[in-house]
């Protein structure tokens, strides 16, 4: 049997007294595309936020590859990571966020090669030479030396992709990816997913697109309530739900004609 | 009577007859004040020219310079660090940094360079060794303290209590999703701060840190009472000397306006320049520089 590449168990986060997370149990399998859809409020985005440890859990492990996230053992005692340990496992673990947050004093080439350089230390001309193959996957090799707030909306979700991918993770996290475009911007950002996920990238996606995760996503994530309520074979769930739950949210959000 | 057209005519403008009346007395008032300093026989043009570039008001105007250079370096080296303590998340370095800034700002900087110029009537030594141990260099305060360094001392503790502030602001203006953007791509915290937060912070901190500048140019002036040989005691000097005192100070404000009027210029383009980038907002910036709560909560991202 082969390892998942990411496996949560009793995955809890609190907020003061109100409970985010009651017990998220989960696994990726590499090469997979994952969509985690629900109501807002419904702890989606922070389920992804723990699993890099931009929120601190509150309790549950997560493990990437095997080896437990944000914690490590030694001798029979578990240590809290440090923000630079951390660090190294938020390489293997990208993430896209809904507000692109591109950095804005760099140019969208800049953007790309500035982490594998001072993080990696890859020399500036291969990180560059990269930085260059990942724009031109992503659709905007003329767009180079733009500055973000030159660039559309679409534009910047696609460079900040290509950031991720700079790192060379094992595992991409996107929160919301679409939500802050325009809807015409939408498309050229969801193609540009579909491309990774047809090579096969493992992607954890939290997205309101239903039409993206029927057709791409290979296991579908239904959470209401801090809690996974439904999983599965996206067409399955979509078209016979088994909760009353799912039901109700897909009679909401899924376009008339699925 | 027979009225044109509407839309044939242009209509007469409002006259605003205040104000015309206003600038009149204004301009009357200025061309009285040029006439003024042109004839009046008191400011002595002549001598006002022999010692503009005179070789001791030159040398006074490099110590001004320096000293406004090396208070400002200073200052704001000392005043990252302060900044980056007040936003740390121990109570400790918080407060550390937070009571620097409330005596520098608070002690008028006159009263401080006389006070670190009189440093050996506290402490007639100053030593290095082991606290509450055996002391391993001893200098004379008498040796370590001149005019000179009393004065950057003052001058640039002073600056890096208020550099701190702004920096702090500036740091905090800078959106928390770009600290969280490089987080993930596996930065550590020191490699987030030098590359990513800090040169916008500094963007957004231009303007006011050359405020600040033209500030401690003027502010340079004090050291005048520690006999410190800058732009107005080397005019204080030469007039002690030729009671020629309007002449001389008519010298040194001269050279004052032309260091800020530079400075001005300098700033502006400066500012020009950097606009180019997209620094983070300014509104968040002036709404947290004047947040000045002592050991506040930081909600940092955890990790």
């Amino acid at each position: 049997m082969t390892m998942p590449l990411l496996k949560v168990e009793r995955l809890r986060k609190s907020f003061g007294d109100h409970e985010v997370l009651s017990g998220i149990d989960l696994s990726v399998n590499e090469g997979d595309v994952t969509c985690i859809v629900g109501p807002s409020g419904s702890g989606k985005s922070t389920l992804l936020r723990c699993l890099n440890h931009l929120e601190k859990p509150t309790g549950g492990a997560i493990f990437l590859q095997g080896e437990p996230v944000g914690v490590r053992w030694r001798g029979d005692r578990l240590y809290e990571m440090s923000f630079n340990e951390m660090a190294r496992q938020r390489q293997k673990m990208g993430m896209v966020f809904q507000g692109f947050h591109l950095f804005p004093h760099k140019t969208a080439l800049q953007n790309i090669t500035e982490a594998p350089i001072i993080v990696k230390g890859t020399p500036r001309h291969q990180a560059e030479a990269e930085g260059m193959a990942l724009l031109e996957k992503v659709g905007m090799p003329d767009r180079a030396h733009y500055y973000p707030r030159q660039l559309s909306g679409g534009q910047q979700q696609r460079v900040a992709i290509a950031r991720s991918l700079a790192m060379k993770p094992a595992l991409l996290l996107f929160d919301e990816p679409t939500s802050a475009l325009d809807p015409e911007l939408v498309g050229e950002v969801l193609a540009a997913m579909r491309q990774l996920a047809e090579e096969g990238m493992t992607m954890l996606v939290v997205t309101h697109e239903m039409l993206f995760a029927r057709d791409v996503a290979d296991h579908l994530i239904f959470m209401e309530g801090g809690v996974i309520v439904e999983q599965g074979n996206p067409r399955e769930i979509m078209t016979s739900p088994r909760h009353e739950r799912t039901r109700e949210f897909l009679a909401r959000v899924l376009p008339q004609a699925v | 009577m027979s009225r044109p057209d509407i839309h044939d005519v242009t209509p007469v403008p409002v006259r605003r007859y205040g104000q015309q009346f206003g600038a009149v007395v204004l301009i009357v008032f200025a061309l009285l004040f040029a006439q003024n300093l042109a004839t009046n026989q008191n400011i002595q043009w002549p001598v006002v020219a022999q010692y503009m570039f005179a070789p001791s008001i030159l040398s006074g105007l490099g110590m001004t310079i320096l000293l406004t250079v090396l208070a400002m370096v200073i200052g704001l080296s000392i005043g990252v660090v302060l900044a980056i303590m007040r936003l740390s998340d121990s109570r400790v370095f918080q407060g550390a940094a937070w009571a620097w800034i409330w005596f520098f700002r608070g002690v008028p900087p006159l009263v401080q360079l006389i006070f670190w110029y009189n440093l050996a009537l506290l402490y007639p030594d100053l030593s290095i060794g082991i606290p509450f141990g055996p002391k391993l260099f001893i200098w004379d305060t008498n040796a370590v303290i001149t005019p000179f360094s009393a004065a950057i001392l003052g001058l640039a503790f002073t600056e890096a209590a208020y550099a701190a502030e702004m920096i702090r602001a500036g740091i905090q203006a800078v959106s928390g999703g770009q600290v969280e953007a490089s987080a993930t791509l596996g930065m550590s915290r020191s490699q987030t701060l030098r590359r990513i937060v800090l040169p916008q912070a500094l963007r957004i901190v231009i303007p006011p840190i050359g405020n600040d500048t033209i500030s401690m140019l003027k502010f340079t002036s004090l050291v005048s009472v520690l006999a410190l040989p800058d732009l107005l005691f080397s005019a204080q000097m030469v007039y002690a000397r030729t009671y020629q005192t309007i002449p001389l100070l008519m010298v040194a404000t001269i050279w004052y306006l032309v260091l800020t009027t530079v400075l001005t210029f300098a700033e502006h383009a400066i500012e020009h320049r950097l606009s180019e980038g997209s620094p983070p907002s300014k509104r968040s910036f002036q709404k947290r520089l004047f947040d000045m709560r002592p050991f506040r909560r930081q909600k940092e991202f955890s990790a």
